[in-house]
């Protein structure tokens, strides 16, 4: 299929660079992907500036997270009590592996054959899905675009269209392949709605349902679940077992402080005022089951480092993939991580056993700048770069050659002489012999005109008169 | 060490220093409440009807069942040709669901309603077409008016509905109908 190319890049573990080059090869396919996400980017601005008070609540949201991160256990565990006062389980999961045996003994508890799921990154996180296949569980993830890319065998390649990078008529042909679709037939209105009836059938006839968490009321004991399609909903209030998986940064201290974060995450996801559905889960439905399982997974060893506990804030609206230059030209198969863009970077790059994605980044800050929560991404990326170097992981021989850089940057003899070397280099010799010296800077740039002295110099003689 | 206990005795060793709850005080857009509502329910593809309250609503719904179309009402005074079913999943053939919705919020269109309305959880999601019905006077300004104003009692589900369910993960492309209703309606009473 046309897609191989990113299938190819969404397996293994490469470094950035290279796997971007994977998703680059088809030119018209990035610039496509680019505008795409620059679109939804433009929709957000427009929602945005719609609302005199953005950096008002970009600013409440930012403070709701810090006090509800630096108050973490009180309000994990008033979450609790409150839960358990509803009737809802909870669990505790420290990490992937733990949170993926919890949900497969409660499935197993109630021998559920088949699992309707929403979009959980979570979930993503731990690999749920796989696990409860290789046990004999049926998992259909329900929102469209993660059945898209469930049906292709391929992961999400953005963590709010996970179908970014597929063009429709490649959904056509996949439809076409494995739901029976019209051949040829690529009209998103006719494959959506093939889908909603293909994925009816599945909600009506499932054992179970399962959610991520888009906020966790912490004076209520409620989960609040954000979708555009109803899945989630359709989901959980059809079977009578639901369970709902959330990160320890879920948690809020009560409804206002929901109502902060809905203003501002579908509006800074995809430009809507707000997302169709916010449903809040305050217990099962009668005679049903409704657990939580309340998942670690390295983030309280994201918290010790202070500068890294900030990503915590994130409310995952993927406004700063739309955003990233780098994420828009290199695609979301290219970060070794689950998740993709600078929020990818900043909760990944630790346990990115390539050391390149905290490179992959201009540090332009542009993702710090729309953040609906303010979480300091370019810091956080850079403070990356500085941990892989203290670590000794530094990527592409950096570790070699930049103590060398450093002390001849550091000598002004070493430095001045090169400098004089390499204009004159540039003015003799032909482009040809000098391109491969530049590397991949020089792959869609020109080398530079020399000047004819130095700054150093031309400062000198101006400044003298 | 249970994994809580391990969980929370991490949590200790955080470096952050302690940060204020902010007081969220924001100022709403008063002025013209229903204007407001309205053009951001179009946004979201929902249609507002403004006139004619209960009996309006009255006349929609008897047009709908003398298409031979599958109507339940839980509206008070709206009278259909469904009942709530015993079990959820019988309501999978309702072509239109009319239901109360609590409380509008004019910044985004979006309709609290509450499960003590709903029969089942499930109706407002599993119709083909939704139709609310929303007292005018319980419109109020933004989300954080709307916060205090909404029901969530021990036990209970509700739900904040903005227009009908939609999807653009093909290519971008805006399309009305994805798992839930396919159209909202809401009639003002």
């Amino acid at each position: 299929m046309a897609y191989n190319h990113n299938h190819e890049a969404s397996q293994g573990s490469q470094n950035h660079a290279h796997k971007a080059d994977i998703f680059c090869r088809d030119e018209t396919r990035v610039d496509w992907h680019s505008k795409a996400l620059w679109m939804l980017r433009e929709k957000r601005d427009r929602a945005a500036g719609s609302i005199p008070e953005w950096e008002q609540l970009r600013q409440l949201g930012s403070e709701i997270k810090l006090h509800t991160l630096t108050h973490l256990a009180q309000y994990l565990e008033t979450f609790e009590q409150n839960c358990i006062a509803n009737s809802i389980q909870v669990h505790w999961a420290k990490d992937g592996a733990e949170h993926n045996r919890i949900v497969h003994e409660i499935l197993a508890r109630h021998k559920v054959k088949k699992l309707v799921k929403s979009k959980s990154m979570l979930t993503e996180e731990c690999h749920l899905n796989p696990y409860l296949e290789q046990r004999g569980i049926e998992v259909i993830d329900t929102d469209l675009g993660e059945r898209i890319i469930q049906l292709a065998k391929m992961p999400p390649s953005h963590i709010v269209v996970p179908a970014i990078h597929m063009k429709k008529e490649e959904v056509g042909e996949l439809f076409h392949e494995l739901l029976g679709t019209k051949a040829g037939e690529s009209d998103p209105l006719y494959l959506t709605r093939a889908a909603r009836a293909h994925l009816r059938e599945k909600f009506l006839t499932a054992d179970a349902a399962m959610t991520g968490v888009n906020m966790a009321i912490a004076d209520k004991g409620a989960v609040v679940v954000c979708t555009n399609e109803g899945n989630a909903d359709m989901g959980a209030n059809l079977p009578k077992l639901q369970l709902h998986s959330m990160g320890i940064d879920k948690v809020v201290p009560d409804v206002d402080s929901a109502a902060v974060l809905l203003r501002t995450l579908a509006r800074n996801a995809t430009g809507q005022p707000v997302t169709t559905y916010s449903a809040f889960y305050r217990g099962p439905q009668p005679e049903g089951e409704m657990h939580i399982i309340i998942v670690d997974n390295g983030r309280t060893e994201m918290l010790k480092d202070k500068i890294l506990a900030e990503s915590l804030k994130c409310i995952r609206c993927g406004g700063c993939l739309n955003t990233c230059p780098v994420y828009r030209r290199s695609g979301g198969y290219s970060y070794n991580y689950t998740i993709p863009g600078p929020i990818g970077i900043a909760v990944g790059a630790k346990i990115d056993d390539t050391n390149s994605i905290a490179w992959a980044c201009t540090l332009c800050g542009s993702c710090t700048y729309i953040c609906p929560t303010k979480v300091p991404l370019d810091k956080i990326i850079f403070h990356h770069r500085r941990l892989k170097a203290e670590a000794g992981k530094l990527p592409y021989g950096k570790n070699s050659y930049m103590p060398l850089v450093g002390k001849f940057m550091a000598s002004e003899t070493m430095l001045n002489c090169s400098m004089s070397v390499a204009r004159t280099a540039l003015r003799i010799l032909p482009g040809s012999l000098l391109k491969p010296f530049s590397g991949a800077w020089g792959k869609y740039r020109e080398l530079p005109v020399a000047p004819n002295s130095s700054f150093e110099a031309w400062f000198k003689k101006h400044r003298s008169l | 060490m249970s994994s809580k206990l391990e969980i929370l005795n991490a949590l200790k060793l955080s470096a952050l220093t302690n940060h204020p709850m902010p007081s969220i005080d924001v100022a709403p857009r008063g002025d013209n409440l229903i204007g407001q509502f309205e053009t951001n329910l179009n946004t979201v593809a929902g249609t507002l009807h403004k006139e004619g309250g209960l009996i309006a609503l009255q006349a929609k719904v008897d047009e709908l069942i003398a298409q031979g179309l599958q109507v339940i009402s839980l509206v008070d005074g709206v009278t259909a040709n469904r009942e709530v079913p015993p079990t959820a999943h019988e309501l999978k053939d309702i072509d239109y669901a009319v239901i109360p919705g609590d409380i509008g919020v004019a910044e985004n269109g979006a309709i609290w309603v509450n499960n003590k309305n709903l029969g089942h959880r499930v109706t407002p999601f599993i119709c083909e077409n939704l139709i609310l019905a929303l007292p005018a006077n319980k419109i109020v300004p933004n989300m954080h008016q709307a916060a205090k104003e909404i029901t969530l009692d021990v036990g209970e589900f509700g739900v904040f509905i903005a227009g009908p369910s939609k999807t653009a993960d093909i290519e971008q492309a805006l399309v009305v109908g994805a798992h839930g209703a396919c159209s909202l309606n809401v009639y003002l009473l």
